[in-house]
C-alpha cells in the first residue's frame, strides 16, 4: 500500500486533526425516496446518508420532458436561470446570480473541456443526455472535492454502464417547432438519435451511440440565408446549428474491480448568415449580384475517459484518467446569394486547447465504525491558443500559447458521532504554475432528527481561478483597448448552505418531503473589466469587485398515489461592491422565484401528463457596457411546459408530445438605467423564442 | 411490427434530407456599354470599346450593336473591328467571360471636334436578357457624362489621398505622407497643416524659434495632439470646412513681431499593420515635433524650422502659386513637392481626415470625402429624397441648397459597422465651370470585405 503511506504523510502535513468515536454500522431506514448519489460522496450512497444536499434529476424527469441536453432541462429548479446567447447559440448557466464561472459541470464524474475553462462556463448546449441515467445537483462549495471554480456547486451527470437486457436498442427522433416556425427540413428542430448496447457477459457491457441535433435557427423578424433585401434582415435571430454526438462506452463491473473506457466526440457547426447585404449594384447594366461574409463555426470536442475502481483490501479506490481536446475552426467567406456561390472562402484555426487529466480517491484509508477518511489528487494539465471571441484578437496574438498546470491533493473525512450525527471536514491544496498555492477548506454536517427531520449544514472556502481570456485577451487598436491583465489574482470566495428537511408519510398513499434551505455566498476580489484610463479610454480585467448573495428557498413535494406535486419558492438578495481607486459604487439585486412541477400517470392507458411552471420575478441586475456598469431591471417571466407521453406495444414505443414555453416568452424589456456614459443601450433581453411544441417518437427493443 | 419499422426509417430519411427555398427575384442577363461616353479626340488611331455583361455569361451568344452618326462615315473616317454589317456589328458573348470589346479605327486621321459617333446595343441574342443600363455609348467632343469611379485609396492603411476630377474621368494620387505644410495660394498669407497625418500645431508666446526647447514645451505636448477627446483641443487644428481663415496657423502678419513661433505635433505615420478584414489601420508611429515660425517674403512666405532642441534653424522661401490651392513642403525632403492638381481640375478627394466632434474635440476620420472648397466647388447632401437618384435629373437641382463647407460628403457616405456605403443618401456637385453631377456611393469596401476601396458613380446632369 505505497499509495497509503504518501496520502497518510501529506494528511499529517496539512496537520489535519481527526476525533474519532467508535462507528457503528450505518442503519438508515430505506424509503421509496431514497436514491444513490455518488457526487462528493466517500463511496455511492443514498440521498439521507449524504452529508451534502444532492438533489437528482431522475432519467425519468428527463424523458418526461424530452431533454436531449442540458439546457432543456435545468431552467425549471429554484435559483437556477439558464440565459440562452442568441447570437453565439451557447447556452450558460447562473446560480444563485453567479454565472458559470462558479458552477462546474461533470460528465460521470470529471470536468469536461470547453473553449472557455474546463469543467466551468460549459455551453449547456454541448451537453447531450443520450444514455444519462440520473444528474446530481450539489449546491454550496465544492472545491475540496472538486477544485478550483466551484463555488456555487456542482452538477454530475451520471450515464448508464451495464444492462439488464442482452441487447438494448433505443433510438428516437423528436421534431420540435422553433416558435411558430417549423418546416420539415428548413425550419425547426431536428433530433434523431440511436444508441445500440450489448451486454456481451454478466460484467462486460459495451455501448455505441449516436445523436443528431439540428437545430434550424429561430428566424423572428429576419428572412435566413436566401434573402437579398439590402434591409439588414437577412440570416436569423438565433443561428442555426447541427450537432453530432457520438460515443462508445466499454464497461466491466465485477465484484472487486470495475473499470470503463469512454470516449465522446462531438462535432458542431453554426451558421451565421451576415444580415448585412451588399448590393454589389452595377450602374452599367443597372443589376445587383448581393453578396454577404458569411461564416460557419465548426467545433470539434474529443474526450476520452478511463476509470477504475476497486479496493485493495479494506481501502477503496476510484481513479479516472481522461485526454480532451477541442478545436474551433472558422471558416468565412463571400457569399453571393443569387448564385449560390461561395467566394474568397478563409479557413483558420483559431482556438485549440487539450486537456489531460487525472483523478483519484481513496477510502477508508483509516477506517473505524466512527471514522471513514478519504483523500485523493487531481491533475490538470491544460495547454492551448486562442480565445472563443477569436475574429477580435489583434493579428499578431493568435498564435499566443499558453498552459495552466493544476496539482491538488485533498483530503476530507466523514465521522459519525452517532447514527444520526455526522460531520465531514475537508481539505485541499492546490499548487499551480500560474498562481499563488491555493487552499480550499470545507465543513459539512447533517443530523437525523427525530420524526424523520435532518439537517445538513455546509461550509466552504474556495477560489475561482481567472480565466484565459480575463488573463490573456488584446484587443487594441486606434480607438479601442481592451487587455486582459496577467497579474491577475484569484478571486476567494466563501460559501454556506444550511438545509432543514423532513419527510412525512401521511398515510399509505400520501408523502411530503418538505426542504428550507438558507445559502450565503460571498466573493472577493471578483475580476471585472474596468476603465483604466479615460483618454485614451483603455479597458482592463481587474479584481474589484465583491460579491454576496443571501438566498432562502422552500421547496415541497406531495406524493399521493400516482400524483406528484412540487411547489417552492425562492428569494434571493445580491449585493455588488465596485471599488475603483476613484471611488465605490454599489448595486442590490433581488429575486423572486416560484416553481411548480405537477405529474400524473395513468398506468392503466400507460399515459403521463406533466406541467412544469416556473416565475421568475423583476431581476435587478448589474450589466457592463464597454467598462461601464449599467443597473438592468428585467421584467418578470414565466416558463409554462406541458407534457403527455404515452407507451405502446408492450413499452416499446413511447410517443411523448409537449408544448414548450406556452407563455410564448420571447424577449423581456428593461429598463437600463444609467451608470456610466453608455446610458440606455440595452432594452430588451433574449429569453426564449416563444411558444413551441414537440412530438418525440421513442422506439426501444430489449432482447 | 416491421411496417413500423419500415415507416420509421423512412420519416428519418426525409426528415434528415435537404432542401432549400428562395426569397428573391434574379435580375436579367444584361449587357452594357462600361462607359457611357468617350472623347472622339483622345483616340489615337485606334480604341477599344468595353462591354461588360451583368454576370459571368453561362451561355454562348451574341450583341448587336448599332452604329449612328453625325458628320462622320463608316468606312471613309473609321470602321470597326469586327466590321460593321449595314449599320450592325456583331460581337460575340463568350461562355464563362464576364467582358468582351470591339475596335473603333479611325482611317486617314479624320476626326474632328463637329462629329459624333454612337453605339448602341440593339438586341442581346440570350434567354432571358435585357437591354438595359449604359445601352449606348457616345464618341464626340463634350463633357464626361459620368461613370463609377474606384479611387485609388489604397486599401487598409488608406495611404494615398485621392484627387478626382469629375468631368475628365481622372484621379490623381499622391502619398499622404509626403507634405506636412501647404502654403496658401490665393490673397490670404495662410498655412494648412496635414490633418490626414493627425498634425496638430500651437502658437507659443515666443518670437524666437532658438529659444525654443523641449523643455519649454513639456507642458503643452500633450494637449496639442488629435483625439485627446478634450473638446478645447480644435484649437490646434485646421477648421474641418476648409475656410482658409480658419487655419490653426494665424494669417502671417506682415510684421515680422507679430509672428510667433509654433509648436508642430507632427502627428503619425500611415499604418502599416494588417488589420482584420473590414476595419483600417491608418495609424502607425508618432512622427515627432517641429518648431516653426512664418513669415512674409513679398506676395511669398518664409518658412523657418527646426527640431525642438536645435539652436539653429533652416529657413526657405515659398511663392504663392495663384494656379493652385497650395504650394505644399515636406520636412522629409526639405522641398516643395507636387500634391494636388491645379485648383481648376479636380472637384472632389479622398483622405484620411481630422475632423472636429462636439463633446470629443478633434478625432481621426478614415474614408472622408472632401469638396475643392478653394477651387469653387459646391455640394449638397440629399438624405432619404423623395426623388430616388436614378430619377434625380438637373431640373431637380437647387441653388439654394448648396454649401461651401468642403465636409459635405465627408463620412457621412459610409457605415463603418456594416461596412457598407449609406444606400439612403446622395450628392450634388457644382464644379467651377458650372458642371452639375449627381454623385451616389456605391461601395466602402471591395468584394472581400476590406476597406480603403470604396466605389462611386457618377452622373452628369
Amino acid at each position: 500500500m505505497f499509495l497509503n503511506k504518501k496520502i497518510i504523510i501529506a494528511l499529517l502535513l496539512l496537520s489535519f486533526s481527526t476525533y474519532c468515536q467508535e462507528r457503528e454500522k450505518n442503519s438508515a431506514r430505506i424509503t421509496s425516496l431514497d436514491e444513490v448519489v455518488v457526487t462528493g460522496q466517500l463511496r455511492p450512497q443514498s440521498i439521507k446518508n449524504s452529508i451534502f444536499e444532492v438533489k437528482v434529476i431522475t432519467r425519468k424527469d428527463i424523458e418526461r420532458r424530452a431533454g436531449n441536453n442540458l439546457a432543456d432541462v435545468l431552467n425549471q429548479l429554484l435559483n437556477i436561470d439558464i440565459f440562452q446567447n442568441a447570437s453565439n447559440g451557447k447556452s450558460d448557466i447562473n446560480v444563485l446570480g453567479l454565472d458559470g464561472k462558479y458552477f462546474k459541470i461533470l460528465l460521470d464524474n470529471i470536468p469536461i473541456i470547453n473553449e472557455e475553462g474546463f469543467g466551468n462556463y460549459t455551453d449547456l448546449t454541448l451537453i447531450n443526455l443520450e444514455d444519462v441515467e440520473r444528474i446530481e445537483l450539489v449546491q454550496g462549495a465544492m472545491g475540496v472535492q472538486y477544485g478550483a471554480n466551484s463555488l456555487s456547486g456542482v452538477l454530475n451527470i451520471i450515464t448508464r454502464k451495464k444492462s439488464n437486457n442482452s441487447w438494448e436498442i433505443q433510438t428516437f427522433f423528436q421534431e420540435e417547432t422553433v416558435g411558430k416556425e417549423y418546416e420539415f427540413f428548413n425550419q425547426g428542430r431536428h433530433i434523431q438519435s440511436i444508441s445500440v448496447g450489448h451486454q456481451i457477459t454478466a460484467k462486460n457491457y459495451i455501448n455505441l451511440s449516436y445523436n443528431r441535433n439540428d437545430f434550424r435557427g429561430f428566424l423572428g423578424d429576419f428572412n435566413g440565408k436566401h434573402y437579398d433585401n439590402e434591409d439588414q434582415l437577412r440570416g436569423h435571430n438565433w443561428l442555426p446549428k447541427q450537432q453530432n454526438f457520438g460515443k462508445l462506452l466499454l464497461s466491466h463491473k465485477g465484484e472487486n474491480f470495475s473499470a470503463f473506457y469512454k470516449f465522446d466526440y462531438l462535432r458542431e457547426n453554426i451558421f451565421s448568415y451576415d444580415s448585412i447585404v451588399r448590393s454589389n449594384f452595377i450602374p452599367a447594366t443597372q443589376t445587383s449580384n448581393p453578396s454577404s461574409f458569411d461564416q460557419v463555426f465548426n467545433n470539434q470536442r474529443f474526450v476520452h475517459h478511463l476509470n477504475f475502481t476497486g479496493n485493495f483490501g479494506k481501502v477503496l479506490y476510484n481513479i479516472s484518467a481522461s485526454y480532451q481536446k477541442q478545436e474551433k475552426k472558422r471558416e468565412s467567406y463571400t457569399y453571393y446569394i443569387r448564385k449560390d456561390a461561395k467566394e474568397n472562402i478563409e479557413k483558420n484555426l483559431f482556438l485549440s486547447k487539450e486537456v489531460w487529466f487525472s483523478r483519484g480517491t481513496f477510502n477508508n484509508l483509516i477506517n473505524t465504525n466512527k471514522l471513514s477518511l478519504q483523500a485523493g489528487y487531481e491533475f490538470t494539465d491544460e495547454f492551448g491558443f486562442g480565445s472563443p471571441f477569436g475574429v477580435n484578437i489583434a493579428t499578431g496574438a493568435t498564435g499566443v500559447s499558453n498552459s495552466l498546470r493544476n496539482f491538488d491533493i485533498f483530503t476530507s473525512a466523514e465521522i459519525d458521532f452517532n447514527d444520526n450525527f455526522s460531520i465531514k471536514p475537508g481539505v485541499r491544496m492546490s499548487f499551480t504554475n500560474l498562481f499563488d498555492t491555493r487552499f480550499y477548506y470545507s465543513l459539512s454536517a447533517r443530523e437525523l432528527l427525530k420524526n424523520d427531520w435532518e439537517v445538513r449544514f455546509i461550509l466552504g472556502i474556495g477560489t475561482r481561478t481567472p480565466n484565459y481570456d480575463e488573463l490573456f485577451t488584446y484587443f487594441v487598436d486606434v480607438n479601442h483597448d481592451l487587455r486582459g491583465n496577467e497579474n491577475l489574482t484569484a478571486e476567494s470566495g466563501l460559501s454556506t448552505f444550511f438545509h432543514l428537511k423532513k419527510y412525512t408519510n401521511l398515510s399509505d398513499h400520501f408523502s411530503m418531503k418538505n426542504k428550507l434551505t438558507f445559502s450565503y455566498i460571498n466573493v472577493n476580489d471578483r475580476i471585472e473589466l474596468v476603465t483604466i484610463n479615460q483618454t485614451p479610454l483603455q479597458l482592463q480585467y481587474n479584481n474589484i469587485d465583491t460579491f454576496s448573495s443571501k438566498g432562502i428557498a422552500l421547496e415541497n413535494e406531495f406524493f399521493y398515489k400516482n400524483v406528484q406535486f412540487n411547489l417552492g419558492a425562492s428569494y434571493f438578495n445580491i449585493k455588488r461592491i465596485l471599488d475603483y481607486d476613484t471611488g465605490k459604487t454599489s448595486n442590490n439585486q433581488a429575486n423572486f422565484q416560484l416553481n411548480s412541477n405537477f405529474s400524473y400517470e395513468i398506468p392503466v392507458i400507460k399515459t403521463s401528463v406533466t406541467a412544469y411552471y416556473k416565475y421568475i420575478g423583476k431581476t435587478n441586475r448589474f450589466i457592463q457596457v464597454d467598462g461601464f456598469f449599467e443597473n438592468q431591471k428585467i421584467n418578470p417571466y414565466s416558463w409554462f411546459d406541458l407534457t403527455t407521453s404515452k407507451k405502446f406495444l408492450k413499452n416499446k414505443i413511447a410517443i411523448t408530445f409537449g408544448v414548450r414555453n406556452l407563455f410564448d416568452v420571447t424577449d423581456i424589456n428593461t429598463n437600463a438605467v444609467s451608470g456610466g456614459a453608455h446610458s440606455g443601450t440595452n432594452s430588451t433581453v433574449t429569453l426564449g423564442y416563444g411558444r413551441s411544441y414537440f412530438l418525440k417518437l421513442a422506439y426501444n427493443i430489449n432482447i | 411490427m416491421k411496417k413500423l419499422q419500415i415507416i420509421l426509417l423512412f420519416i428519418i430519411a426525409i426528415l434528415t434530407s435537404c432542401s432549400k427555398d428562395a426569397l428573391f427575384i434574379e435580375d436579367p442577363f444584361v449587357v452594357a456599354f462600361q462607359e457611357t461616353s468617350g472623347k472622339l479626340l483622345d483616340i489615337d488611331t485606334q480604341k477599344d470599346i468595353k462591354l461588360i455583361y451583368s454576370e459571368t455569361a453561362y451561355e454562348q451568344s451574341i450583341v448587336k450593336i448599332r452604329i449612328t452618326t453625325e458628320n462622320v462615315l463608316y468606312g471613309r473616317d473609321f470602321i470597326t473591328i469586327p466590321a460593321a454589317e449595314g449599320n450592325e456589328l456583331s460581337v460575340p458573348i463568350n461562355i464563362n467571360e464576364i467582358e468582351n470589346k470591339f475596335q473603333i479605327v479611325e482611317l486617314n486621321n479624320s476626326f474632328t471636334d463637329v462629329m459624333k459617333i454612337t453605339f448602341s446595343i440593339s438586341s442581346i441574342e440570350q434567354d432571358n436578357a435585357n437591354i438595359q443600363g449604359n445601352v449606348s455609348h457616345e464618341l464626340s467632343d463634350s463633357a464626361y457624362l459620368g461613370g463609377v469611379f474606384y479611387p485609388t485609396i489604397g486599401g487598409p492603411n488608406e495611404p494615398n489621398q485621392v484627387y478626382v476630377d469629375l468631368s475628365s474621368n481622372k484621379e490623381t494620387v499622391v502619398r499622404r505622407d509626403i507634405w506636412d505644410l501647404g502654403f496658401y495660394g490665393g490673397e490670404e498669407f495662410r498655412v494648412t497643416i496635414n490633418g490626414s497625418l493627425y498634425m496638430a500645431v500651437s502658437a507659443l508666446t515666443n518670437t524666437d524659434i532658438n529659444s525654443v526647447n523641449s523643455l519649454s514645451v513639456a507642458a503643452l505636448q500633450p494637449l496639442v495632439a488629435v483625439g485627446t477627446f478634450d473638446p478645447e483641443n480644435k484649437v490646434y487644428v485646421d477648421g474641418p470646412n476648409g475656410n482658409i481663415l480658419e487655419t490653426a496657423i494665424s494669417e502671417i502678419s506682415e510684421d515680422d513681431f507679430k509672428n510667433p513661433v509654433y509648436l508642430l505635433n507632427l502627428g503619425v505615420e500611415i499604418g502599416t499593420a494588417q488589420p482584420n478584414t473590414g476595419s483600417v489601420a491608418i495609424a502607425g508611429e508618432s512622427r515627432g515635433w517641429k518648431k516653426i515660425r512664418i513669415l512674409r517674403d513679398g506676395n511669398g512666405y518664409i518658412l523657418q524650422y527646426a527640431d525642438l532642441d536645435a539652436t539653429t534653424y533652416n529657413e526657405i522661401s515659398i511663392s504663392k502659386d495663384a494656379d493652385f490651392n497650395f504650394s505644399f513642403f515636406s520636412f522629409k525632403t526639405n522641398k516643395i513637392v507636387n500634391v494636388e492638381p491645379p485648383k481648376l481640375q479636380w472637384d472632389i478627394s479622398f483622405t484620411v481626415f481630422t475632423n472636429i466632434l462636439a463633446q470629443a474635440g478633434s478625432y481621426g476620420f478614415s474614408d472622408f470625402s472632401l469638396h475643392n472648397r478653394k477651387g469653387g466647388v459646391t455640394s449638397y447632401s440629399l438624405v432619404d429624397n423623395t426623388i430616388s437618384y436614378k430619377n434625380f435629373t438637373a431640373i431637380n437641382v437647387n441653388e439654394t441648397l448648396f454649401q461651401e463647407s468642403q465636409i459635405v460628403i465627408g463620412s457621412s457616405w459610409r457605415n463603418v459597422f456594416d461596412g457598407t456605403a449609406n444606400s439612403n443618401i446622395y450628392y450634388v456637385l457644382k464644379d467651377a465651370n458650372n458642371n452639375y453631377f449627381k454623385i451616389r456611393f456605391l461601395d466602402l469596401t471591395n468584394e472581400n470585405g476590406e476597406r480603403g476601396f470604396p466605389r462611386f458613380e457618377y452622373t452628369l446632369l
